[in-house]
């Protein structure tokens, strides 16, 4: 399903299947995401979504198939890609604003870039106060927010995210997720987000992939096409999370 | 933001007051048990005999040929010229071996045949290589102090945080940035563990070498001690042993405390 506004597509995932030994997980998966889209996956518990991330982003090989990104087999050496882990990643022995600078430092960005992309991003997420406390200090939804916003800081081709929010309690979902609308909008990168969560999906994404059962397939594709600021009450919101609830009854 | 609550723990009356009972009535006991023949003073040396001694071997040579602090002089310089040499060449060797593959194939296989060989056991081909020298006794105490530190940096490698890991590779960190920037930094609190283990193993093998081969030292005077059956100077050269090593300790975790909180806080 391809929006006529967007020319062309970013990520090409080609009968990507994975195999562990003879645990078949991925089952020959195949989409692209355009330039720019927010796509969200939603799966049952153990189908084989942060296995599927973790291909997509070279941390396992692939049993077979091809994961494209521009047109060139995906590399995180030479591509921007992005990945916020479900669980927490902040680096303890760095200050906040340092763990946002991490992966523009491995990338060997110019230090001026840096600390002015730094400015910039601390203060859109509201990070400012606690640039220099070290992750034992602070709460772990801020970490979780460190972590988001050290992926946007690289201006990533690609940005994966594994249930980012998970643990986090409704309110702060809320919150956090409008955050990461914006940076996406702002910031225009391209996003694969996984979550459990129906709502969260309708509200965030663009385009929800909906997978099966181990072996995984893609079951459906939802297209969201809401305006934004998303409301949760607005019927055709509320039509499309049924809908895609009806879709995940029959896991 | 969390606020941190400092717990104020009190020390019991008991703890305070039993230690010191318990400490005067070891030394009195001893003083008694020597001075009533019930242990012959040619097996043991009172308390009072002992202090006296001290007192002399700041100004007397005799009969050992160096006075006390030059004993304990060649001692430090011996345990710390190891000890240092010992932390130059295994920490790093530890930290590469925890991350390269090549590192730890080639120095792990090398590293298990000597580890088991304790280093007292190489005193005999020292002295056929270095004679009873400074050097000698180097070579033994870095081979102790060796083992912890190259256990210790490896270790700490191998707990890096796998995500952490996984994290700087997705963007596209190369093996030597995720090594420097992730492993050592998840190392450096049992490297810096290392440096007392390390301490401890130096200061024993010191003490081993200087009683087989020496001409000075602590453990040197331990042994003319009883070559020269006097065992006021046996017990002096022990407690001074124990005495020194314990200021060094005290030195090393002052340094260790500065440098962790140099690190984080
Ligand atoms: N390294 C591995 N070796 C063998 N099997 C694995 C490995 N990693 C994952 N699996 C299996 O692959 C399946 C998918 O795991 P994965 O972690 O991708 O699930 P998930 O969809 O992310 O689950 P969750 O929603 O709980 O995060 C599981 O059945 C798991 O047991
Ligand atoms: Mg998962």
């Amino acid at each position: 399903m391809q929006n006529a506004a967007r020319p062309r597509n970013k990520i090409e995932v080609c009968n990507l299947t994975k195999r562990f030994g003879e645990l078949l997980v991925l089952n020959d998966i195949s989409f692209s995401v355009a330039e720019g889209e927010f796509v969200a996956i939603v799966g049952p518990t153990g189908c084989g979504k942060t296995t599927f991330l973790n291909t997509l982003s070279c941390l396992l090989p692939a049993s077979s198939g091809q994961i494209l990104i521009d047109g060139t087999p995906a590399n995180p050496k030479r591509h921007n890609i992005s990945y916020v882990f479900q669980e927490p990643t902040c680096l303890p022995w760095r200050t906040v604003r340092e763990n946002v600078a991490y992966g523009m430092e491995v990338k060997g960005r110019p230090r001026k870039e840096i600390d002015e992309r730094l400015d910039h991003i601390l203060d859109m997420v509201g990070l400012t106060q606690c640039a220099n406390l070290y992750p034992n200090q602070i709460s772990a939804s801020m970490q979780q927010r460190i972590a988001v916003s050290r992926a946007f800081a690289v201006d990533p081709d690609l940005l994966l995210m594994d249930e980012p929010y998970g643990q986090l309690d409704v309110k702060l979902r809320f919150y956090l997720e409008d955050e990461l609308v914006n940076l996406w909008r702002k910031l225009k990168s391209t996003v694969l987000f996984i979550t459990h969560n129906i709502e969260e999906a309708v509200y965030v994404s663009e385009r929800i992939l909906v997978l099966s059962n181990k072996p995984t397939r893609i079951k459906a594709e939802v297209k969201v096409d809401l305006p934004r600021p998303r409301d949760f009450m607005d019927p055709e919101f509320v039509r499309i999370r049924e809908h895609v609830t009806d879709l995940i009854r029959w896991w | 933001m969390t606020a941190y609550r400092e717990v104020v723990v009190r020390t019991p009356l008991a703890l305070k007051i039993l230690p010191i009972v318990s400490v005067a009535t070891f030394f009195i006991a001893w003083e008694i048990v020597v001075r009533t023949g019930v242990v012959p003073d040619t097996m043991l040396a009172a308390p009072t005999t002992v202090t006296q001694l001290l007192f002399d071997k700041f100004t007397n040579m005799d009969p050992d040929g160096a006075l006390l602090h030059q004993h304990a002089w060649v001692s430090i310089q011996e345990a710390f010229g190891g000890y240092f040499l010992a932390l130059a060449v295994g920490l790093p060797l530890g930290l590469a071996m925890g991350w390269f593959n090549v590192a730890e194939g080639l120095a792990r296989p090398i590293f298990e045949i000597i580890r088991p060989i304790p280093p007292v056991a190489w005193i005999p081909l020292t002295i056929f290589w270095f004679g009873i020298g400074l050097p000698g006794k180097i070579f033994i105490i870095w081979l102790g102090g060796l083992v912890p530190c190259v256990i210790n940096a490896y270790v700490g490698v191998k707990m890096t945080n796998p995500t952490l890991i996984q994290m700087a590779r997705t963007y596209g960190a190369s093996d030597w940035q995720i090594f420097r920037q992730l492993c050592i930094p998840s190392a450096l609190p049992m490297v810096f563990g290392a440096l007392q283990i390390a301490l401890a193993c130096c200061w024993t093998n010191l003490v081993a070498a200087e009683l087989l081969a020496a001409d000075a030292g602590l453990g040197f005077m331990i042994t003319m001690g009883r070559r020269l059956a006097m065992p006021e100077m046996v017990v002096l050269g022990m407690f001074m042993v124990g005495l020194t090593g314990a200021f060094i300790g005290v030195i090393i975790d002052r340094v260790e405390k500065r440098l962790l909180a140099g690190i984080r806080r």
